[in-house]
């Protein structure tokens, strides 16, 4: 329809090379990266870290820092070749038509700056703008991007807003300015699952009612799928597929992406859609990169070619471009299935076992400062109210909810770093309501944690090898004597091997650094093991590996596990059982199996519609929530999530607390609607079956 | 380099010695920091062959020779007793050299265990050691030594003990800021996962990450004490005669000033330059370990 | 059916700096025949099209074939661009065929679209013709029907529709206006997915009216 219009692309990157000065030389970090984004489209850049997407995205906007250079290749912005012109004049263009938004809207927001002033500052700058004007202009734009109360909006501090409001005034401020290029270098990232469905649809929203050209970069396949038209993937600094939205997920060509691909789970129907299969080896230093394919040393169908000459992105068909010699020799057809990872999912869990913990009613109230000066009144934060959880030996529970539903604190009280306020709590026969101090050292060592975050979880000061050992002799498993052979014999566990004995953790990466945190806490044969969100950290590769593993090691030492999660897609193939929270409680319990089908919490519904799912032809329902979660300091009265529930039945759900529905099999949901209602609801996910990809 | 080659070179780096060389080549690195540790190491040397340099023992008198400026028989000159000034300035750099390095090492040991104390446990034990260490350093320092000393009398190891109090609660506050940063960690929760005891957790997990910044301000406060010790010595609260010191020697010299400067001007030059080349050594080293970070 | 809808946003714009060679080739390369000129902010400040590329003889007479070349390459767009007064302008929120009676009146081809004053978009007459053949939806095929009824005389056009909609027919383009050549009348073009046959015989009935074309497309 718009063939008549001139069909300059907005941006049009040809060859482009951007190199980092090091003190060791110049490292290429990005290199021959072609693609054009035409107006109003969506095009992703998908890649994990270190693959150079986000340096594409600086050499647009000159934001290369002192020692980045762009050593080839051209920049075409609406015609005209950023390479080489003179900084007045980038410095114009890409205030005016170009714009960008990051992962933190923290970063772009300036704390001490109340929201309207912030952005009239855009207006009045650019564009000359009068202040009253400007102002006029921000409060129309607010209201775009659907903020609540816009004329109280702009009064405020940044700080005074949710994560999800605050990345829709950078949006806002992003486009008062009617760019032609907006830049997205993971806006989502940081934001929970449901805020983040609904800042996507408001991209997909303005992108349609301004025509911007959209860069969208991410690592999240899922997010990728959602947005886009069209895609390209990066490895390693270079570009190594790019297709269609359509085209990349139903038929990728390149290994890189297949094996992506297979690392994501997909929420289809069938629990084998979930199963994650990493990518064996790891991404290349970009100071020591491979003669030949850049993704040989990792590819399972690599022959002596791929190692000797470099392959040209080439075109296999209609507008579907891989790097890769054999290409159309690949069929993912051919690719097998690990075995023992299949043979995993098939053992069902032993249901006559017992109940390893036993949480019963647990509450966990904080006491909050006092907003006003003198008063007395006492602020409660009811950050677990009333849970009641078991797991059986054997099991893994998973824990899902979004932040602020209480998920850390209920497993920081069980642990014993936080003091119950009530409830009983019974682990392997032991009361454990008492903090870590009080407990017996068998106990404790019974109960061990693995972290989220992999920069932390390490002590920097101690080799891999003592902190590993450290447990094996506090708790005295082995004789003093055997200590090196036994952290020897879980190094190999984890894959790592006996070199990283003496390694320090800052010569590690982040999967490897989750793997000796791992090792710690399973180093003196804990009955259950506390995995706090271990893997939300860590690229979707990398990811598959961990989880992997961890599963492993469970089948082999028989261990429990509680896993938590803040979305519903990761615990899926993991865990036996689900728990979903919200804000202190628990709302639906359940086999895996049960949790992702009807009958559903609403809650629970609005989670899996909100989820991002990798396969473009998946059929995903649209449920969104209204509002923002509600402050633990006041949780509504009666089912604390009326507030924002689509299907609130009426006065009762404000009135009385949701009575327990029972569906049989040990799957319960709290809600006040009745069960046939519940179990009449259409799945919200239906995903084509796996048989279509391998 | 291939990938095993690599981690065979970083894995020979974690042995002490590579350690010392890559600590080395960081000082040598920055320009500041060399001079400063030349300044620092020719004092070192100085006080280490004493004995063997200097022309005169530090208290042997001249009668005829008092006052005198700088001559063949007197490199320096000499002093209202008639004592060699270069043979003064020599074995008071032994002094020094002792006195100031010795508090604040005792000044870190204090600091850092009510640093870590107040950290770690956060609450009213938090509360309590810092308002008492806010107590002290409300004072005035000179007002602070007067009163140490005038309490406790004059003599090398009070001059110690007043420094190491005086200075403990700089480096309580900062040992106690890095150990709230640190504890939040997740390794310090797994710490207390195994049910290790407060003290271990203290000094074997927390301090060893606290150690950079904590040597660095240490290294400044040598720097601190050596003024200190020169100070107290100008108010004659400093080290019994006849003890070379410094400090001593300026304000002994100081009545004398118009007749002989050079009494004032020697111990006062001494002073400025180890100070100075202490300063510039920790700043060096600071701007290295902080420049790739 | 407004300019905004209908525009194109986020038009290839030049600053006042680009020489005019560098013009020149930009639009040939873009295969666009007008360029706005634009200041900070995206204000407009003039408007660049082929003629005025044309450099007017009188102004180099005089100079010797070196200072000719000097000229012509230091010549910028600002100095030979249409400026802002002149530039005839329309705002986003007109209706397409008001900003189709400019273009007529003026004899332009191109109207830039600015909101106080900053440039949001750009409507050619291609744009225009590409809308007619839309507003007929020249791509559907079926049957093309030109009936010919009294103009200013109420209820004709109602006629014509309830004699389709008694049909149980869906009318897949309809358009109309003045009869080019009968005064007095009034031309409507209705295309309808049904045979000829079906269509002469339900619409040649119609009282009053005519059919003056008929074809299968």
């Amino acid at each position: 329809m718009d063939a008549h219009k001139p069909q300059t692309p907005v941006l049009d990157i040809q060859g482009l090379a951007i190199s980092y000065e090091t003190r060791r030389g110049d490292v290429p970090a990005v290199r021959d990266v072609s693609f054009q984004i035409k107006r109003g489209e969506a095009f992703s850049i998908v890649g994990e870290s270190g693959c150079g997407k986000s340096t594409v995205a600086f050499g647009i906007v000159n934001f290369l820092g002192r020692n980045g250079r762009i050593v080839d290749g051209r920049i075409l912005f609406q015609g005209q070749d950023l390479v080489g012109q003179s900084p007045e004049e980038l410095r114009r263009i890409r205030g005016d038509r170009i714009a960008m938004v990051y992962q933190d809207p923290m970063a772009a927001l300036n704390p001490s700056m109340r929201i309207g002033d912030q952005m009239a500052e855009v207006l009045i700058v650019h564009r000359h703008m009068k202040p009253r004007e400007a102002e006029d202009a921000c409060v129309e734009m607010l209201k775009r991007v659907h903020m609540p109360d816009p004329a109280n909006v702009v009064r405020r501090y940044p700080h005074q807003l949710s994560g999800g409001q605050q990345q829709r005034v950078v949006i806002g401020m992003a486009l008062l300015n009617d760019p032609a290029l907006l830049i997205m270098d993971e806006p989502t990232t940081a934001l929970d699952v449901t805020v983040e469905a609904a800042v996507l649809d408001l991209v997909r929203e303005l992108q349609h009612e301004f025509q911007t050209a959209i860069m969208y970069i991410s690592h999240n396949l899922g997010v990728v799928a959602r947005v886009s038209h069209r895609v390209a993937v990066m490895y390693a600094g270079e570009i190594v597929e790019r297709a269609s939205v359509q085209d990349l997920f139903a038929r990728p060509q390149h290994p890189y992406t297949q094996g992506l691909l297979r690392c994501v789970p997909r929420l289809g129907s069938d629990k084998r859609d979930s199963v994650l299969y990493p990518i064996r080896g790891r991404v290349p230093s970009p100071s020591a990169l491979p003669p030949g394919c850049i993704f040989e040393p990792r590819c399972e169908y690599a022959r002596e070619d791929c190692r000797l000459r470099k392959p040209e992105l080439r075109q296999l068909y209609a507008d579907h471009l891989a790097r890769c010699h054999f290409a159309e020799e690949i069929r993912e057809t051919v690719w097998q299935q690990p075995e023992d990872l299949l043979a995993h999912i098939a053992m069902p869990p032993d249901n006559t076992a017992e109940p390893i913990l036993r949480v019963q009613n647990a509450k966990t109230y904080y006491q909050a400062p006092s907003r006003k000066l003198f008063s007395r009144e006492k602020l409660l934060v009811k950050a677990v109210d009333d849970v009641s959880i078991e797991i059986k030996k054997g099991h893994t529970l998973g824990i899902v909810g979004e932040s602020g539903c209480g998920k850390s604190t209920l497993v920081k009280t069980i642990v014993g770093m936080e003091r119950p306020t009530g409830g009983e709590f019974e682990f392997m026969g032991v009361d454990i309501s008492g903090p870590v101090s009080t407990r017996k050292l068998d106990t404790i060592r019974e109960m061990q944690m693995v972290f989220q975050n992999p920069d932390s979880t390490l002590n920097p000061s101690f080799s891999v090898g003592y902190q590993i050992g450290r447990p094996l002799r506090r708790f005295k498993t082995v004789p003093a004597n055997q200590v090196r052979d036994e952290v020897v014999r879980l190094l190999d566990m984890m894959k790592l091997g006996e070199r990283y004995y003496d390694r320090y953790p800052r010569q590690l990466s982040g999967g490897e650094k989750q793997r000796v945190g791992i090792a710690r806490a399973i180093a003196a044969r804990p009955g259950l093991v506390l995995c706090d969100e271990p893997v939300s950290a860590l690229d979707v590769s990398v990811q598959a590996a961990v989880l992997n593993l961890l599963l492993e090691i469970q089948k082999e030492l028989g261990a429990t596990l509680a896993f938590i999660a803040h979305d519903l897609s990761v615990v899926r193939f993991f865990c036996d059982r689900i728990a979903v929270m919200y804000l202190g409680k628990v709302v639906e319990i359940g086999p895996s199996e049960a949790i992702y089908g009807p009958p559903y919490h609403p809650y629970t519904e609005a989670l899996l519609s909100a989820v991002p799912i990798p396969d473009p032809r998946a059929e995903q329902k649209h449920v969104r929530l209204l509002g923002a979660v509600p402050s633990a300091l006041n949780p509504p009265s009666g089912c604390r999530f009326h507030t924002r529930c689509p299907r609130k039945v009426g006065d009762i759900c404000e009135r009385e607390e949701p009575p327990w529905l029972d569906n049989g099999n040990g799957h319960r949901i709290a809600c006040h609607i009745p069960l046939e209602e519940l179990r009449s609801m259409e799945a919200v996910i239906t995903v084509p079956s796996a048989s279509t990809r391998a | 380099m291939t990938a095993s080659g690599k981690a065979l070179e970083q894995a020979s780096r974690n042995r002490p010695l590579a350690r010392l060389r890559d600590t080395f080549s960081m000082i040598v690195s920055s320009r500041i920091a060399t001079i400063g540790l030349l300044l620092v190491l020719f004092w070192i040397v100085v006080a280490i062959l004493a004995p063997v340099i200097a022309p005169y023992s530090s208290s042997a008198q001249d009668g005829q020779a008092v006052n005198k400026a700088p001559s063949a028989a007197h490199l320096l000159g000499t002093d209202h007793l008639g004592r060699d000034i270069l043979s003064r300035l020599i074995y008071g750099s032994r002094t020094i050299l002792t006195l100031a390095p010795l508090s604040v090492l005792a000044a870190v040991i204090l600091g850092t265990f009510l640093g870590l104390l107040g950290g770690y446990y956060g609450g009213l034990i938090d509360e309590v050691v810092m308002r008492i260490l806010d107590a002290i350093m409300a004072f005035p320092t000179i007002l602070l030594y007067l009163i140490i000393i005038s309490a406790i009398g004059a003599s090398a190891v009070n001059v110690v003990i007043a420094i190491t109090f005086v200075g403990a609660p700089g480096i309580a506050r900062l040992v106690r800021s890095l150990t709230l940063d640190i504890r939040v960690r997740d390794y310090i929760a797994a710490a207390q996962l195994r049910g290790e005891n407060p003290l271990y957790v203290m000094f074997a997990e927390i301090l060893p990450n606290a150690r950079g910044p904590l040597i660095i301000d240490s290294m400044l406060r040598v720097g601190y004490a050596v003024f200190a010790i020169g100070t107290l010595g100008f108010l004659g609260l400093g080290l019994p005669p006849p003890t070379p010191d410094w400090g001593g020697m300026i304000a002994n010299a100081r009545k004398f000033i118009w007749v002989n400067p050079w009494g004032v001007l020697w111990p006062t030059l001494a002073i400025a330059s180890l100070v100075v080349g202490l300063n510039l050594f920790a700043d060096g080293l600071r701007e290295e370990s902080t420049r790739y970070q | 059916m407004l300019v905004r809808d209908y525009m194109t946003r986020h038009p290839l714009m030049a600053t006042q700096q680009m020489s005019v060679v560098e013009a020149q080739k930009f639009m040939g390369e873009n295969k666009i025949r007008h360029l706005p000129v634009v200041g900070d902010g995206k204000r407009l400040l003039g408007l660049v099209t082929r003629q005025r590329l044309l450099v007017d003889p009188g102004r180099l007479g005089s100079l010797s074939v070196w200072d000719i070349a000097r000229t012509l390459s230091s010549l910028k767009v600002s100095d030979v661009m249409l400026k802002v007064p002149e530039v005839v302008t329309i705002d986003s929120d007109l209706t397409i065929e008001e900003a189709a009676r400019i273009m007529v009146e003026k004899r332009i081809g191109c109207l830039p679209v600015v909101e106080k004053g900053i440039l949001v978009g750009i409507l050619t007459e291609l744009d225009l013709l590409a809308q007619l053949s839309e507003l007929m939806a020249a791509r559907e095929h079926g049957v093309r029907v030109t009936i010919r009824m009294p103009s200013g005389v109420p209820g004709e056009l109602a006629k014509l529709v309830s004699a389709i909609a008694a049909r149980g027919w869906g009318i897949e383009a309809c358009g109309g206006s003045p009869s080019p050549k009968a005064p007095g009348k009034w031309d409507a073009v209705i295309k309808l997915k049904v045979t000829m046959d079906e269509a002469r015989a339900t619409l040649g009935q119609i009282p009053d009216q005519e059919i003056v074309d008929i074809r299968e497309v």
